[in-house]
């Protein structure tokens, strides 16, 4: 490690930067097989019901995760609370069915689009860091929601609309995943066709280029992360129809598993890149990949320490193949 | 200062790919002289310096210090032979003390006793080891940076540019330490573009020219004249008699107080749309901050700036797009141009809300946009979908200046060194480009340290240095001689 | 560290002063407050506050100092886990086995991420979060997702005995690790080589500092301290815990950040984190003495941290930047005005 090195300016090979897509390649096709492997190796594993419940499971998580995705591509790494404010959601969700079953859904959404959003704006202005805003804002809704609620689960009121359609099956399908698909779809369309979609792009490659060209950094920023919010609340009221009820351990390993998601989806951690539709994938791999273990009889560490592997590897591979990572 | 050599190189030459950037020169430096290197942009005077530091190593050529052979391989080791540079980026760690930073890498043992003499001998007795180094002013911080050069017992000591940032009674200093150096036999080179200073502290001077050493003469028997003549040569084939440009709504743009705090502390200008202005001057001069002020870029820049009548904001990237203002950074890699999307992203990335409809992109009206500039850049239509990211240096500043022409409601261009790293074709083409926008009665105003360009492009020359304004000529009544002193203004000052 | 012959040490303390004053006051608030409730803070909140600013502080410490060399380390809440829980499974014969395992395993893991950081040039902060992860499986995973118990009860009512009122074993190792780094930053050239790294990481390296050295020792130590703080933790307690939260994240973050730590690196150190570190369990200690609810504690440890992300974002940096220099060019100006005008006179 010459100093010549370090003080000439670096370029990857282009024999350096084939061997590193050759890497990231070589990993996925073992990844992939270890995973065929393990599906067919699993009992109950190829069964309709078992579909049903990957699929459901998924679902959830994968709602979550397309607006983590925004999150992602812009440039601002992660919501580490998504999971906490899709909880807290369930809550006011289930709180606010005295006002109707609509009334419900929209005090909820709006909850959920402006507790992030505020976030976003913060750090969209200020430049603070994401990590620990979320973080932060993470403890501040636990406290508030615990303070609230005095701990205890809430429970519909009296006389409230009924809400089970929200989780029954539809023509034999749950119906989280139809809204998982709209989701998806709607998701995809806005971030690739949008006017909003394209600076959110730009500004995750780039943001000193953004700010050169004029792009609105906070608008943008805030944007993103009120996406975030409206699919955290939209995924929080479905667990609240689900659970009947709205308790803080509803969000246990929500956040990581939309996390995971996103990276194993393909959508790189520096920003600039990816979609939708590849979260949607990634959604449904850790659906599996939980679901095999489940199967096999291993618990929530077990899979924390699989996903924690398999995120690790994911950051190292897209750091790998970016032109753009690294710092003298 | 003795008749000794300390140092000599002869038959240098190093190219890159087509460009000679040093051409079998030879230079000597004497024991106890302070020796100015002078030169234009890309004349050879910094690719010298990076060799003789190690961070080069050049094609054929060879170096003797005392009389003996030597190739610094990297900076380590032309430490170890006795060559410091002290960079224009500075080197220290603003967060640790200044002993700390004198000793940082540093692989003699050196008592705290032989820094403070070091310190005093560079006239910073009232300068504390134990101060943190980030709180001294830059030129202290400078001369620390001196000092940790001389900690390494630099034999010699290569300065370059190293009162592009300072203030007068800074200078003096490093002038000082500098004159103090030479007498105890050290030898210094000196590489600056501020002729004043070369004609007061220097015993010699060597000029370059397109990879070349032009000639070493004595600073005695030169004035600034006689080096201007020395840097220019003979005068390139510029466009004489520019055509008058009278396009029929022209822009209007009034500047006036316009202050950057700490460069800039008053700039007016008052501009025409149709007639191009060069801001001219050299590193620090304060061009590239007026523009990235009128550009919004600059948050606590103050003062009116007028454009039609409508006062334009400062401090907000956004407003001044909105408001018609279109800038093109000097970096285009770090700040330009999104580099891992294609060219159609890039180009239309100034102009979103002009080829969307109801929040969304219409394809339709890309695409025409985009095969618009495409056919007045010149590059294929089939490259559109390419990352900007694997083309030429050329074709990017291509992409880059285009992605701000053409756009019904601009009204002021800024270009910060608009053809930087383009070979000569390719700067054409983008002039060509910058004229386009002036007929259609746009205000334009570029930068550039590089006389060709300033003659080429602009129809008013504005010379800037030292964060003022020094002149202002119309192309006509301009000479590459005027224009270059005026860039290159000495320690003097201009009365306030 | 290259091969530098021994210089003669000097001593350099270069960190901000202002996080003392803010313990102060706090100090003040704790003993001014508890009455107008009708409660009392006594030495035993004293007591109090240092056995948890013990435990706590190391983690802020861990942390901190990946933060000084301009990194950061989320997975600190992870390694304090496992560390405990690794010495709480090995070390039912002999406290010292499992001390020394739990933090052989983490000081590894550590080690292991600050190598992929520094080789790799990862954002730590992405690695790390799926670092955290694996902690937090593996901590499960031994621990079977349940608290494990520890038969060895007498090594934690050792640790805890109050010795002269507020102090104790557990104390006197925390206040012995914190010296310890807090003499590493500022006597040895790896403490300067730290601060260099994180104050200016490309002229460190033209400079001759092995930076990726640095970096790699700063990340074990970050999973050590954590870990340490853990096992003192897991001992004193006698359980070791499969999910401590996100919390001893959370304590380190903001006692780092009004420790006058910067995300961007460089500045701060030992002692400031230990003001920090005070501060903030003398916060905690204060809603407990005037017996606030629980939540009261997350909630003000969340605003506090956003308030102090806040302050320390680049916005704000910026602007006091500005408000100082436009200060200093009113200054000039006034003083060329009044010299001008004696002059004419």
């Amino acid at each position: 490690m010459s100093v010549v090195e370090d003080v000439l300016p670096s370029r990857f090979s282009i024999s350096g930067m084939d061997a590193r897509r050759k890497i990231t390649l070589l990993v996925t096709i073992l990844f992939f097989a270890i995973l065929i492997f393990a599906t067919v190796t699993t009992t109950g594993f190829y069964s309709v019901q078992n579909f049903k419940a990957i699929i459901t499971a998924a679902a959830i998580v994968g709602i979550i995760a397309v607006g983590m995705t925004y999150i992602v591509i812009s440039g601002n790494l992660f919501s580490l609370s998504v999971g906490i404010t899709a909880a807290v959601s369930a809550s006011t969700f289930i709180w606010a069915l005295r006002f109707g079953l609509v009334g419900a859904i929209i005090i909820a959404v709006v909850f959920g689009a402006v507790v992030i959003g505020l976030q976003g704006l913060l750090i969209g202005f200020t430049g603070a860091n994401p990590i620990i805003v979320t973080i932060a804002a993470g403890a501040l809704q636990e406290a508030v929601a615990i303070w609230i609620t005095g701990g205890v689960s809430v429970y519909p009121p009296e006389n409230s609309p009924s809400f089970a359609f929200l989780v029954s099956p539809l023509f034999g399908i749950p119906f989280p995943v139809y809204v998982f698909v709209v989701a998806v779809v709607l998701g995809e369309v806005f971030i690739k066709r949008s006017r909003f979609g394209r600076g959110i792009y730009l500004m995750g490659e780039s943001p000193r280029a953004g700010r050169t060209a004029g792009l609105p950094i906070t608008r943008l920023t805030t944007g993103a992360f009120v996406v975030a919010g409206v699919c955290a609340a939209v995924a929080g009221i479905l667990i609240g129809a689900f659970n009947q009820s709205g308790t803080m351990t509803a969000s246990r390993t929500l956040t990581i598993d939309a996390i995971s998601a996103v990276l194993v989806g393909g959508t790189a951690v520096i920003g600039g890149r990816g979609s939708v539709v590849r979260t949607a994938i990634g959604a449904i791999v850790i659906a599996t990949i939980s679901d095999l273990l489940l199967l096999r009889g291993y618990s929530t560490p077990v899979q924390l320490l699989v996903l924690g592997v398999i995120v690790t590897v994911v950051v190292i591979l897209s750091y790998l193949n970016s032109e753009r990572a690294g710092r003298s | 200062m003795s008749e000794t050599l300390r140092l000599e190189t002869q038959g240098i030459t190093k190219t890159y790919g087509h460009l000679h950037a040093l051409n079998d020169t030879s230079f000597d430096l004497r024991v106890g002289e302070v020796h100015a290197l002078l030169g234009h942009n890309g004349a050879g005077k910094s690719t010298l310096v990076k060799i003789l530091s190690g961070v080069v190593h050049p094609d054929s050529g060879t170096v003797r210090i005392d009389g003996e052979e030597v190739y610094p391989r990297n900076p380590r080791h032309a430490q170890d032979l006795g060559v410091a540079l002290v960079d224009q980026e500075l080197s220290l760690v603003s967060v640790l003390t200044v002993e700390e930073n004198l000793r940082l890498g540093s692989r003699r043992v050196v008592s705290s006793e032989e820094l403070r003499t070091l310190l005093d001998t560079l006239g910073l007795e009232h300068v504390k080891l134990t101060t943190l180094t980030g709180s001294l002013p830059i030129g202290e911080q400078q001369l620390v940076e001196i000092a940790r050069a001389l900690s390494r017992d630099a034999k010699i000591l290569i300065l370059d540019e190293p009162t592009a940032t300072l203030s007068e009674p800074e200078i003096e200093r490093v002038f000082a330490a500098v004159r103090r150096l030479a007498a105890q036999g050290k030898s210094v080179i000196y590489v600056s573009h501020r002729l004043g200073e070369v004609l007061t502290l220097c015993q010699r001077a060597t000029v370059f020219r397109d990879g070349k050493v032009v000639g070493t003469k004595d600073v005695a028997d030169l004035d600034r004249a006689g080096i201007v003549e020395m840097m220019l040569g003979h005068l390139p084939d510029f466009r004489t008699g520019s055509e008058k440009r009278t396009p029929e709504n022209p822009q209007r743009i009034s500047i006036q107080g316009l202050s950057i705090p700490p460069r800039v502390p008053a700039f007016d200008l008052e501009v025409q749309g149709g007639v191009i202005v060069a801001l001219a001057g050299q590193v620090g001069c304060g061009a590239s901050e007026v523009l990235r002020a009128l550009a919004g870029l600059v948050p606590n820049a103050r003062g009116t700036v007028n454009l039609n009548e409508t006062k334009l904001p400062l401090g907000s990237a956004v407003k001044a797009l909105a408001a018609g203002v279109f800038f093109a950074p000097s970096d285009r890699k770090e700040e330009g141009l999104f580099l891992s999307h294609s060219i159609v992203n890039n180009l239309v990335a100034t102009r979103l809300p002009r080829v969307s409809r109801g929040g969304f992109i219409q394809k339709s009206r890309q695409n025409a946009v985009v095969m618009k500039l495409l056919g007045l850049t010149g590059i294929a239509p089939e490259r559109r979908d390419l990352d900007v990211g694997v083309l030429s240096g050329g074709n990017q500043q291509k992409v880059l200046v285009a992605r701000g022409i053409n756009q019904p409601r601009s009204k002021m261009l800024l270009f910060d060194e608009p053809a930087r790293g383009v070979d000569v074709g390719g700067r054409a083409d983008i002039h060509d480009l910058i004229r386009g926008a002036a007929e259609q009665g746009n205000v334009v105003i570029f930068h550039s340290t590089d006389l060709d360009e300033v003659f080429d492009l602009a129809d008013v020359i504005v010379t800037m240095f030292g964060g003022r304004v020094v002149s202002v000529r119309s192309r006509a009544e301009a000479t590459p001689a005027a224009v270059l002193t005026d860039m290159t203004h000495g320690a003097e000052g201009i009365s306030a | 560290m290259s091969a530098q012959a021994r210089m003669k040490p000097r001593f350099s303390f270069a960190e901000p002063k202002w996080p003392v004053f803010l313990l102060l006051a706090l100090v003040i608030l704790t003993f001014a407050i508890p009455p107008i409730f009708n409660q009392a803070s006594s030495a035993f909140t004293i007591y109090n506050v240092l056995q948890n600013t013990a435990v706590l502080g190391m983690v802020a410490l861990g942390l901190g100092l990946t933060m000084i060399v301009g990194e950061f380390d989320l997975s600190v809440a992870g390694t304090y886990a496992l560390g405990g829980m690794v010495a709480v499974k090995l070390g039912t014969g002999n406290p010292f086995v499992g001390l020394l395992a739990g933090l052989a395993v983490c000081v590894t893991f550590g080690l292991i991420q600050g190598l992929i950081i520094a080789k790799l040039k990862i954002n730590s902060m992405a690695l790390t979060l799926g670092g955290y992860l694996v902690a937090l499986g593996l901590t499960g995973t031994i621990g079977n997702n349940k608290s494990q118990s520890f038969s060895n009860y007498d090594i934690g009512i050792q640790l805890n005995q109050p010795i002269g009122t507020v102090f104790s074993i557990r104390i006197f190792i925390g206040i012995a690790v914190f010296l310890a780094v807090f003499l590493l930053m500022n006597l040895t050239n790896l403490g300067r080589g730290m601060r260099a790294t994180g104050g200016g990481r490309r002229a460190s390296r033209t400079a001759g500092v092995r930076v990726d050295a640095v970096v790699i020792l700063t990340f074990g130590a970050s999973a050590g301290l954590a870990a340490l703080g853990g096992i003192l933790q897991a001992y004193c307690t006698a359980t070791a815990t499969s999910n401590p939260g996100l919390f001893p994240l959370i304590f380190a973050v903001t006692a780092c950040l009004l420790g006058g730590l910067g995300l961007a690196g460089g500045r701060g150190g030992a002692f400031g984190i230990a003001c920090g570190a005070l501060t903030i369990a003398m916060l905690s200690e204060l809603f407990s003495t005037v017996a606030a609810p629980q939540y009261v504690t997350g909630l003000f440890t969340g605003l506090l941290l956003i308030v102090v992300t806040t302050a320390a974002s680049p916005y704000v940096v910026r602007k006091w930047r500005e408000r100082r220099i436009d200060r200093s060019l009113k200054i000039e100006s006034k003083a060329l005005a009044t010299s001008d005008s004696s002059s004419q006179s």
